[in-house]
């Protein structure tokens, strides 16, 4: 029934014989008490949005260089005037990043044939719109960064504007920082399979140095890279003019030392290691150990251990797969480690379930330590029971002590030490359910939703349709329904509220379930690690969201 | 009658949604085709408890004509994916008798509406009898051996497969390996994918075996 863990896997291409000159390699182990502390100085501003960085050392170039999608943040934040809210003040948008509008017009002028052959293999990505669907958001463990990533593969990161005399209202836009194309399609020979260069997640790694480590993946591979800010060039070489040209020796006359001089502010992205074929079915989910050197990659019916220096080699420490696969009853959708325990990390399944695993009890960790699971309300049992009990997301708390997991209607909080029923249940949607049956022939039903805790672990907020995203404060049970939309973001405004009417009188701001938009689904939003700012994705806009209190 | 054709439209689409699922970019996923599969055994046994109530009292003609579209439509899907790519993450091709549905419930399904093909049904109920769930499937390699283009009236050419004294599979993995491996162009290896290729294809007849078959059949990506 098991299979032995692999012993090793073909060499990637990674480089991973690092310069010595570089910074210090990923995964030196820190205390693990100490604070993730910024060695070096802050990050100075930056100039206005830049232009697009040429493709980074170690990128492929095929391609050749493309706009980054995101324009500027359109409009200032106001400041406002508190009303109410969630309990924990209103919500003001920030800022909206999007999509250029040339982009958009020149993919709906296409004709048919066209649009054929951009969709097929390799396809030129600046036609595609579908490329700049967002599929991952997530802030760094500071807050001044947020990354996002792509279907087209392409990791986008923000840094927040910092605070200054001149411009109060500005602190809390995030500009962009960096741009690079993480994961570039694949084809697969020996399956005849394409390899979607989507980026399915990011996490990123607490600072340790200068530079800022992420590890992004699509479906197959994992790469970790490294983004680094250079302001200093050397100038003053003897051999080489200042074009970089080879100068004549014999008119070299002196000698001189070269000296670093300042140079406009360039971000390089850099993959460091590339953590490649490992994984026979799609990888769902990473998540970096509390220790800072290893991190699991997670598939449907495989998680494997990585160490972060290791690129040929990961230990396998679930495997769900029967001996028959006829026999299959259940996938892993998510997994994660705990906050704090090195030792133990969690993952759901397909069948609404949650198994908690040690990895000291043993190698290969089946058997699990904790099996969280609710037993299912008969009355509630409908033709899609099944598939709607399906877990999309699983998070740790940040103190660690709860679990919260998002089905398709309702989002749960499970409280480490309690097994058999979750604490708390919040319904997202309930409205849906009586729709189950059309959003299974619209394929709406298997939409993946995240959720995510605030830095206090007092709210949880997650994603609905027709751009909705709802927040539920744990403390005053009270939550609340926004919408990150076009028509409603001025640069002043206040989120207002917003309700699905399910009965039949329906007020005058209420919206109908009949009425609501399916296509535009917020699947992936993000909360800043400690302050009440949240990145949310819609399609391919970006919003970001701060609470003003005053 | 509204349930059942309620359930026979969940069929049909779940059966085209995995057949879209194999086109598309990225490979098969996994969990997405082990929710279609589930959905369809809901769906069937959703619509074999509604024929056995409706069948009780009455006589079996509707039953008899609504899987025709059905396998009308599971055609068009079988032929192509027949020709599609085997997908080679699965390393255990044959398929295996269902988990949950004894054949014994079926067969009193079976029996009831098709008194008009007397001969094939009771053929049919011996074999199961024989309590081997495998020979449905071989049912199904008969049919397709006639030919794509044949009517339904796949049962009539059944024949008793060779009796095996192990169990299904082998059998079943024999029996289709030879009918499909023509079938199925330029994969580079015939007999294992044989299995997997036809698993996805609904059978035609009778409905019943259809499901059974479609759904183990699907759940074994």
């Amino acid at each position: 029934m098991h299979q032995p863990p692999p012993a090793s896997f073909c060499s990637s291409s990674s480089s991973s014989g690092g310069s010595s000159c570089e910074c210090a390699r990923v995964g030196v182990r820190v205390s693990a008490l100490a604070p993730a502390a910024a060695p070096c100085p802050a990050p100075r501003r930056l100039p206005r949005p830049r232009q697009p960085e040429p493709p980074s050392r170690g990128t492929s170039t095929l391609l050749p260089a493309r706009l980054g999608p995101w324009c500027s943040p359109t409009g200032s934040p106001a400041p406002l005037s508190c009303e109410t809210g969630c309990g924990e003040g209103s919500w003001i948008l920030v800022c909206r990043l999007l999509v250029p509008t040339q982009v958009s017009l020149l993919s709906m002028e296409e004709d048919i044939d066209t649009r054929k052959i951009n969709n097929s293999f390799l396809r030129d990505h600046s036609y595609a719109t579908e490329a700049d669907i967002i599929s991952t958001v997530e802030f760094n463990h500071t807050g001044e960064l947020l990354a996002t990533g792509d279907k087209g593969g392409r990791v986008v990161i923000f840094q927040r504007e910092q605070e200054s005399k001149n411009q109060v209202h500005r602190r809390g836009e995030y500009n962009v920082y960096s741009t690079f194309q993480s994961h570039e399609p694949e084809f697969d020979y020996l399956k005849s399979l394409e390899i979607e260069e989507k980026i399915n997640k990011i996490r990123w790694l607490p600072q340790q140095n200068a530079a800022y480590f992420l590890l992004s993946t699509n479906d197959k591979t994992v790469k970790l890279w490294k983004v680094s800010e250079r302001d200093k060039r050397p100038e003053g070489y003897n051999l080489k003019d200042e074009e970089g040209r080879l100068r004549d020796p014999a008119t070299i006359t002196t000698l001189r030392v070269p000296v670093l001089r300042p140079m406009d502010l360039m971000v390089e992205a850099t993959p460091r290691r590339v953590f490649a074929n490992a994984h026979t079915y799609h990888i769902n989910s990473i998540s970096v150990n509390s220790d800072y050197e290893t991190y699991m990659s997670a598939d449907d019916l495989r998680i494997n251990l990585w160490n972060f220096e290791i690129t040929n080699q990961s230990f396998n420490i679930v495997d769900i797969k029967p001996a028959n696969m006829e026999e299959l009853t259940e996938v892993i959708t998510a997994a994660e480690f705990h906050p704090h325990h090195c030792n133990s990390f969690v993952y759901s399944s397909s069948k609404g379930t949650i198994r908690l695993c040690d990895m000291r009890a043993s190698a290969l960790c089946d058997r699990h330590s904790k099996f969280f699971e609710e037993p299912e309300d008969p009355s509630n049992r409908s033709f899609f029971s099944e598939i709607i009990s399906s877990i999309s997301d699983v998070k740790f708390s940040h103190s660690g002590r709860y679990i919260m997991t998002r089905d398709y209607l309702t989002v749960k909080v499970w409280d480490l030490n309690m097994e058999n029923r979750p604490i708390e249940t919040y319904q997202v949607h309930d409205y849906l359910r009586s729709k189950l049956c059309s959003l299974y022939e619209n394929d709406c039903i298997f939409d993946k939703f995240e959720c995510v805790w605030n830095g206090s672990d007092s709210v949880i907020m997650t994603g609905s349709y027709n751009n909705f995203f709802r927040m539920f404060d744990r403390n005053t049970k009270r939550d609340v329904t926004l919408e990150a939309s076009r028509e409603n973001s001025k640069p002043r405004a206040i989120l207002k509220p917003r309700k699905v009417c399910v009965g039949g009188k329906r007020r005058k701001d209420e919206i109908s379930v009949d009425s609501l938009d399916f296509s535009k689904k917020i699947l992936h939003t993000a909360w800043h690690p400690s302050e009440n700012i949240i990145a949310v994705a819609a399609t391919n806009n970006l919003y970001i969201f701060q609470d003003k209190v005053n | 009658m509204e349930v059942q054709k309620e359930a026979q439209r969940i069929m049909t689409l779940s059966v085209w949604k995995m057949y879209h699922s194999r086109m598309q970019r990225g490979g098969l996923r996994l969990h997405r085709s082990l929710q279609l599969s589930l959905v369809m055994r809901s769906a069937r046994e959703l619509y074999l408890s509604a024929k056995v109530e409706a069948h009780e009292p009455e006589v079996p003609l509707p039953p008899v004509r609504s899987p025709d579209p059905r396998l009308h439509q599971s055609r068009e899907a079988e032929a192509v994916v027949e020709a599609a790519p085997p997908d080679g993450e699965q390393p255990s091709p044959e398929p295996m008798d269902t988990r949950e549905a004894p054949p014994a419930e079926e067969t009193p399904a079976r029996c009831a509406p098709r008194p008009a093909k007397v001969s094939r049904k009771r053929r049919n109920s011996s074999l199961s009898d024989g309590g081997d769930v495998g020979l449905v499937p071989s049912k199904k390699a008969r049919l397709e051996e006639e030919g794509e283009g044949a009517s339904a009236e796949v049962p009539d050419r059944l024949q008793p497969p060779p009796a095996q004294a192990e169990g299904a599979f082998p059998n079943l993995a024999r029996v289709l390996q030879r009918r499909f491996s023509g079938l199925l162009n330029c994969s580079p290896a015939a007999p294992p994918t044989a299995p997997p290729a036809c698993e996805a294809k609904p059978a035609c007849r009778p409905a019943d075996s259809m499901l059974n078959v479609l759904v183990r059949a699907v759940v074994a990506f």
